[in-house]
């Protein structure tokens, strides 16, 4: 600690900090358009010059460091009349169209002209003018407005991992544009618009619609992945009509990913569920609350409690709900003597479950030195987690990658490309050179196998390393072996005292097992309830065709003539129509209150931003509501905050489960992993359109080798499982890996 | 895209820098690469290089488009790159060009009817001793009079 002198005032810094981060923090104002606080720093715009004592000229404050005992002036004439300067420089070229312009009201440059700019113009020569491109769905480039700060270059090497953007041309040409026909493609692009400081980026979706100062800006939390990213929900009469990003260090930073930022415009979809609905004699019916309700519990009771059946009930949900939600359901279930209750809908067999600790903090994440990927595209599917161990790599770790395909890291990964039944034999072969170099007892089933050249070298790099962290995705969520590999995961972390993180179940996850929504030991889970003779279903946002592995069991369990099914839901759907006998209309994200558990185990709540349309209502209060009217006790709730404080009050219970491992290669068939393109893992985001629009939400290819294209009797040009097939020789043998953005098809699954 | 020939050349010049900065040699690298494309560098071409580099294209582009040396629209098999920099202005450059202009009857930037020469105006090549002067090749041409500049340009094949 150094103390220097900013406007007279004593100040305590860091020696080698750079002097726009001091003055941030106390608070004094020093103009900027460049510096970003996440940013390299370019020192390009001149804007945040201040007068420093001794020094032959103004320094600008963002590239000079702290030294002891500095005086620094940054209101003095002297600063203040580079700072006219630069500003007229800087207006030379802007066009003044503030009024048709988007960024108008939020605009860093108009706030600092204001204060810093002439009211009469000196420049009578022509203005530089940019002719428009068009870079994707989501941002919409004004140019012509650009002043060069390169933040949204920075941005994308240094933050998104992919330069798309740049500076071509010189001078007075000079020109930020992506040199790819096809635009911006980073799923991290809308930070972009963030950092913009004019209206050169804006975004696409939110053009000409409102000014920043008519919309409320209401904190909410993300609900799309593990995250929890912090963000603004802007609000117009009732409309979320903009999200951007907060700032929470421990969680997102101050980024976002555009699957965050951009859902939001699905609220506003045509397919809106408004009104309650019965099926009566075959013919939907809209119908006021009380009618659907009394229908509902009707329904119930008539198939299942007259008759003192509730083990012929079940309740199913998406992991996309609320804590509070999913809390509700279970004890409305459990109140009813129910235990047939599940979340993990797209697991096909739940014999095979993955158990696995998450013990680092996303904040560390960035700190470790080797990390091991198995199963995930981190990029697309957790993009925020990604983000942070992108950081640890720049850092000088050492990434690992141990996936059925070579997928697109945005930094060096050394890709281990095995077929899924190869995945726990890799694993376990690490297990091995690890026991060995700790000179510990090998199990038996160890005993015979012979560790590969690669898992020698991962077991090595992980016992070399200081902090490592083993990551599991959802890829393995549907492997044979799943819960061996899993287990072998548990094994390897506590034998290297290395760090799991487990990220093979998204969206809000934890929260549905903090709550326990998975049957205990008399109750069935969604497999067995598909194949069961059930009477009556709950669900809870379930699209059939998305949410499912075994669609069509899940269709024919559900449309049976003699079940009864109530269904909560935010968007219309066919299917749902054919087999509900009731449709309850729910809010959908920012409409409601609620709490996400993110992978920190951090309870995140958030208020409702908006109101539902229509006569939808948050799906907690129907929940509690609901069970009123079947008479059960303990569900006196005034808001959602009351839910949450009965979970936080439950003690957390750890669940048993099966720690065998198997390593066997037990199948040699093709297997198939389907994943749903990271645009259309929940309702909301299959209905935003700009996101299904961009490149990521086109995303729709089966990817296999030759040889397996060959055993499939397909060639280029074919579909497989109504896919387009994508041959390519960077993924193993005996598997298809599909990314698709089209209904699960159960063709080769179920 | 880029022929055996020219990757061995860029392979020269990235063999002068430190393993992992094969991007230094990106100047070069495109260089080369117009040189075998009719003096004209394609987005392909830029592609091609930042590809082969291990560059991202925009970078390679962002170099492209910001010397001089570097053609982005098709140019004549010699290209004379007249200095119209300060020292060179002083000491007539702009009649020059006019007269290069006349005679050849094409614009800056275009190409003569019978594609042989193209005539570019470029940033300060740091012979003012000799202003006014042009490139063409390797070649300066130095202390220009309309008599030399007719020589010289009579003299191209």
């Amino acid at each position: 600690m150094v103390e220097i002198e900013i406007d007279g005032q004593l100040v305590n810094a860091e020696p080698g900090e750079m002097l726009i981060a001091v003055t941030d923090r106390e608070g004094i104002t020093v103009p900027r358009f460049c510096y970003h606080k996440k940013l390299s720093i370019s020192a390009s715009c001149r804007m945040c010059l201040v007068d420093v004592e001794g020094a032959p000229k103004p320094q600008p404050a963002c590239s000079t460091p702290i030294a002891d005992g500095m005086k620094i002036h940054t209101q003095n004439e002297r600063a203040k009349a580079s700072q006219k300067a630069v500003m007229e420089f800087l207006l030379i070229n802007h066009p003044l169209d503030c009024p048709i312009c988007d960024q108008g009201g939020e605009c860093e440059l108009q706030d600092v002209a204001v204060e810093y700019g002439s009211d009469v113009s000196r420049f009578s020569e022509g203005k530089r003018l940019v002719a428009p491109s068009d870079i994707g769905p989501l941002i919409q480039t004004d140019m012509t407005r650009c002043i060069h700060c390169t933040r949204c270059v920075r941005f994308g090497s240094e933050i998104a991992g992919i330069m798309e953007m740049g500076g071509t041309g010189r001078g007075e040409d000079l020109k930020i544009e992506p040199f790819l026909a096809e635009g911006i493609t980073s799923e991290l692009s809308g930070n972009m618009i963030d950092v913009c400081p004019v209206g050169a980026l804006t975004s696409k979706p939110f053009r000409y619609e409102l000014r920043s100062w008519q919309m409320n800006a209401i904190e909410s939390i993300a609900r799309h992945d593990l995250v929890g990213s912090n963000l603004y929900a802007q609000t117009y009469k009732g409309k979320v009509k903009r999200v951007v990003s907060g700032d929470n260090d421990s969680v997102n930073e101050t980024w976002i990913s555009d699957r965050d930022r951009f859902s939001y415009e699905g609220l506003a979809h045509e397919d809106r569920l408004l009104y309650p609905q019965i099926k009566v004699e075959g013919q939907w019916k809209e119908v006021e609350w009380e009618v659907a309700l009394d229908y509902a519990v009707k329904g119930l009771k008539n198939n299942i409690l007259n008759s003192r059946n509730a083990q012929k009930l079940g309740g199913l949900a998406s992991a996309t709900a609320t804590t509070e939600e999913l809390y509700l359901m279970q004890k409305m279930l459990r109140e009813l003597g129910c235990e047939n209750l599940d979340y993990r809908l797209n697991v096909k067999n739940l014999d095979q479950t993955i158990h696995l600790a998450s013990n680092i903090k996303l904040a560390k994440l960035e700190q470790v030195d080797y990390a091991l990927v198995v199963g995930a595209n981190l990029r697309l599917e957790q993009p925020m987690i990604n983000h942070r161990l992108r950081k640890a790599q720049l850092a000088g770790a050492t990434m690992n990658a141990l996936n059925v395909k070579e997928f697109d890291f945005n930094y060096p990964v050394s890709n281990t490309v095995v077929s899924p039944n190869q995945i726990a034999s890799t694993l376990a072969g690490v297990l091995k050179r690890v026991l060995e170099a700790k000179s510990e007892k090998i199990p038996e089933y160890l005993s015979t196998l012979t560790p590969s050249a690669e898992a020698t070298d991962m077991a090595n790099t992980l016992l070399g390393a200081e902090q490592a962290v083993i990551i599991l995705g959802e890829h393995v969520l549907n492997n044979t072996q799943a819960s061996s590999i899993a287990n072998l995961i548990t094994e390897i972390a506590k034998h290297s005292n290395s760090k799991t993180l487990n990220v093979s179940a998204t969206a809000n996850a934890l929260g549905a097992q903090r709550v326990k929504f998975t049957p205990s030991s008399t109750g069935m889970n969604v497999n067995d309830m598909l194949n069961a003779e059930m009477s009556a279903f709950l669900l809870l946002d379930v699209t059939p065709e998305y949410d499912f592995h075994h669609v069509n069991s899940a269709l024919s369990a559900l449309s049976k003539e003699d079940v009864f099914v109530v269904s909560l839901n935010s968007f219309g759907n066919e299917l749902v129509s054919q087999y509900a006998d009731v449709i309850l209309p729910m809010a959908a994200m920012y409409e409601t209150s609620g709490t996400h558990i993110n992978i920190d185990h951090k309870m995140q709540s958030f208020s409702a931003a908006v109101s539902a349309p229509g006569e939808a209502k948050p799906a907690w209060k129907i929940l509690k509501v609901l069970a009123d009217l079947l008479e059960l006790p303990g569900f006196h709730y005034e808001n959602s905050a009351q839910v949450l404080s009965e979970v936080a009050h439950q003690s957390e219970v750890e669940h048993e489960y099966d720690s065998s491992i198997n390593i066997n290669e037990n199948t040699s068939a093709i297997e198939t992993i389907w994943m749903h393109s990271p645009y259309q893992s929940d309702e909301l985001l299959r209905h935003a359109s700009s996101l299904q629009a961009s490149k990521i939400g086109q995303m729709n290819t089966a990817s296999m080798t030759q040889a397996t294209a060959d055993t499939l009797s397909l060639k280029s040009g074919d579909r497989y499982l109504g896919v387009p097939i994508d041959v390519t020789d960077a993924m193993a043998d005996q598997c298809v890996f599909v990314s698709s953005n089209q209904a699960t098809n159960t063709g080769g699954l179920s | 895209m880029i022929s055996d020939k020219a990757k061995k050349q860029i392979d020269a010049w990235v063999a002068k820098y430190p393993e992992g900065r094969q991007s230094s040699a990106v100047m070069e690298a495109l260089k080369i690469v117009q040189a075998e494309n009719n003096n004209q560098l394609t987005h392909d071409n830029i592609q091609a290089v930042a590809d082969y580099l291990d560059m991202p294209g925009i970078a390679a582009a962002e170099v492209a488009t910001f010397y001089e040396n570097y053609n982005h629209k098709p140019m004549g098999k010699h290209v004379i790159r007249f200095c119209h920099n300060i020292s060179c202005m002083l000491n007539g450059a702009d009649d020059l060009i006019a007269h290069l202009e006349t005679k050849l009857g094409v614009k800056t930037g275009e190409v003569s009817k019978d594609g042989l020469v193209s005539v570019k105006k470029v940033e300060c090549l740091g012979a003012c001793v000799g202003a006014p002067m042009f490139q063409i090749g390797d070649q300066y041409y130095e202390n220009l009079t309309i008599e030399k500049i007719d020589e010289i340009v009579d003299g191209l094949k």
